[in-house]
């Protein structure tokens, strides 16, 4: 059983609870089928965007305020067809799989070695935590006259915020590996790192997954405040040349981006978990 | 679905030395200030199936754990495999590895695949190689656990109150198919056991530990083994029982 701890104050993705399908209740003839509450799911939200779109044209959502949805798909194409909506996208998804990949790994190698070693845990743990407690985001201004506008502080910034729920998650699906499991190497006469890749690793995975679920979710965070306080590339930095033009429906356009992109990693990030613990009674796939 | 064929597991084994499964001799635990074991010899032979019987915090576990070498000893000595196979109370079944790669831990997946195989095929679980250990019931998981144990050609094994955990019915086919295994095997094997019937249905000699040390060591009667109402069976209980601190007219 995973235990996701959340180190920051972000709010649910709001993927889970809309593709959780619900379950069949049979108990009444009337209720409404699985397959209904599904249909109503995605119809209502539906609607909410016509409406949206039927507003924007009768002229009651000021384009300046509220663009149509369908002018902020136009801005989309426009934008791609100059090409700079891909080499910004491009720019931003580059920093944050730079961040994520040496602010995971940090947060793995550290999480590891103080799960294992109590020597580990008392020469890194406190200063670990006490880090931890300063949120990530109040080190901007140090980042930016560290680093400037470059890429670094960008990269820094998303690393940071990725290191420590990687780094939690890992300590604690690694203590929490069944002793059993543990006694049951020991007689078996594996060695140390036969029973780290066979027992410890993969009963820390269930913790570590949702630890890098939650850092997927940090990660954005700090892109997207890196990128809007310095940037010449990127997502962020074309919504801050929006603002100054004041073309809202750009704004718009990143913002949904930003969200698409949000929706995607956390769907990747479960589709890892659905590969990786199918195992797992809580992961399995239905029907199994 | 396992038959009764084994008619040879009584067969006396003279222990000559290299016959020897494992000796112990002047065994000595103590936690911390408590003595646990204190002097305790030991001999089983090869294909000896030896059960070991004892109130609860009479050391039994501990002896075990020893033997396991999951526990340092304080004094004496163990002479045996340094890696005898341990099957325990529970499965404890790997959960996210298939049941093939489970029975062939400790061995690599090329030697391990075939011999994980032969070995589920013997605890007749051959077609279920590559179901996840969640999907089995207790007296599965632990046939499974069974075939981890032997995969190994094991010269010692040790059980600690294996069936304890299942259901009556199901410890009567698991005690049948562990005769048929034995035989074909010949571990020697310590059954550490609560269950009186137990160790008269499965043992060739019975060891009932008191205070840290063997208090009496009784040879099975092939005939009591075999026939739980015959009058050596029956005599047997009794008299383990009464060893136990139980009177036999209150358990009966």
């Amino acid at each position: 059983m995973s235990e996701a701890v959340n180190h920051f104050p972000l709010p649910a993705a709001g993927a889970d609870s809309a593709s959780a399908a619900p379950e069949t209740t049979p108990r009444s003839p009337r209720v409404l089928t699985a397959r209904s509450l599904f249909f109503i799911s995605w119809t209502a939200p539906l609607v909410l965007l016509l409406a949206w779109e039927a507003l924007a044209r009768a002229g009651v959502l000021s384009p300046q305020v509220l663009p149509a949805p369908s002018k902020v798909l136009q801005t989309a194409l426009n934008l791609i067809a100059q090409g700079r909506l891909l080499s910004d996208l491009g720019a931003s998804l580059l920093r944050a799989a730079a961040g994520f990949a040496i602010g995971g790994s940090i947060g793995f190698v550290l999480g590891t070695l103080v799960g294992f070693s109590r020597l580990a845990e008392a020469l890194v743990d406190r200063s670990v935590q006490m880090v931890r407690a300063v949120p990530f985001l109040a080190a901007l201004p140090l980042v930016i006259v560290w680093f400037g506008v470059g890429e670094g502080g960008k990269v820094f910034l998303v690393s940071l915020g990725v290191l420590f729920p990687i780094y939690i998650n890992t300590v604690l699906g690694i203590r929490q590996v069944d002793p059993k499991l543990l006694e049951l190497g020991r007689v078996t006469g594996l060695s140390n790192w036969t029973l780290i890749r066979r027992i410890v690793l993969p009963g820390a995975l269930p913790s570590i997954l949702a630890g890098v679920r939650y850092a997927l979710a940090v990660a954005w965070l700090a892109l997207v405040i890196a990128e809007t306080i310095a940037a010449n590339t990127g997502i962020g930095s074309l919504a801050m040349d929006a603002r100054e033009f004041l073309q809202t429906d750009v704004i718009v356009l990143t913002i949904v981006i930003y969200a698409g992109i949000g929706v995607v990693s956390d769907g990747i990030a479960r589709l890892l978990e659905r590969r990786l613990l199918a195992w797992h009674p809580n992961y399995a796939a239905k029907g199994k | 679905m396992m038959s009764e064929t084994l008619h040879d597991r009584h067969t006396a084994h003279p222990a000559t030395a290299d016959e020897l499964a494992v000796s112990v001799a002047g065994l000595k635990r103590r936690y911390g200030q408590r003595t646990v074991i204190q002097g305790l010899n030991l001999r089983i032979a090869r294909g000896e199936f030896v059960a070991l019987l004892g109130e609860s915090g009479c050391g039994k576990t501990t002896l075990l754990r020893a033997l396991a070498g999951l526990d340092p000893i304080d004094g004496g000595r163990i002479d045996g495999p340094a890696q005898p196979a341990v099957v325990f109370q529970e499965p404890r079944l790997i959960p996210w590895d298939p049941l093939w790669r489970n029975v062939s831990l400790g061995l690599d997946d090329r030697r391990g695949k075939p011999l994980a195989q032969a070995a589920l095929e013997e605890v007749g679980l051959g077609d279920r190689l590559d179901d996840w250990p969640r999907n089995l019931s207790g007296g599965q998981a632990q046939r499974v656990a069974l075939a981890r144990a032997l995969v190994r050609e094991p010269r010692l094994l040790l059980l600690d109150e294996p069936f304890a955990a299942l259901d009556a019915l199901t410890r009567i086919r698991m005690h049948a198919l562990v005769r048929q295994l034995l035989a074909r095997h010949r571990p020697g094997v310590l059954l550490v056991t609560h269950d009186v019937d137990e160790a008269i249905v499965l043992a060739d000699r019975i060891l009932v530990m008191r205070e840290g040390a063997i208090a009496n060591d009784v040879r099975v009667a092939p005939e009591a083994a075999h026939d739980r109402s015959h009058p050596a069976a029956q005599a047997l209980r009794a008299q383990l029982l009464a060893e136990l601190g139980v009177v036999a007219a209150q358990a009966a």
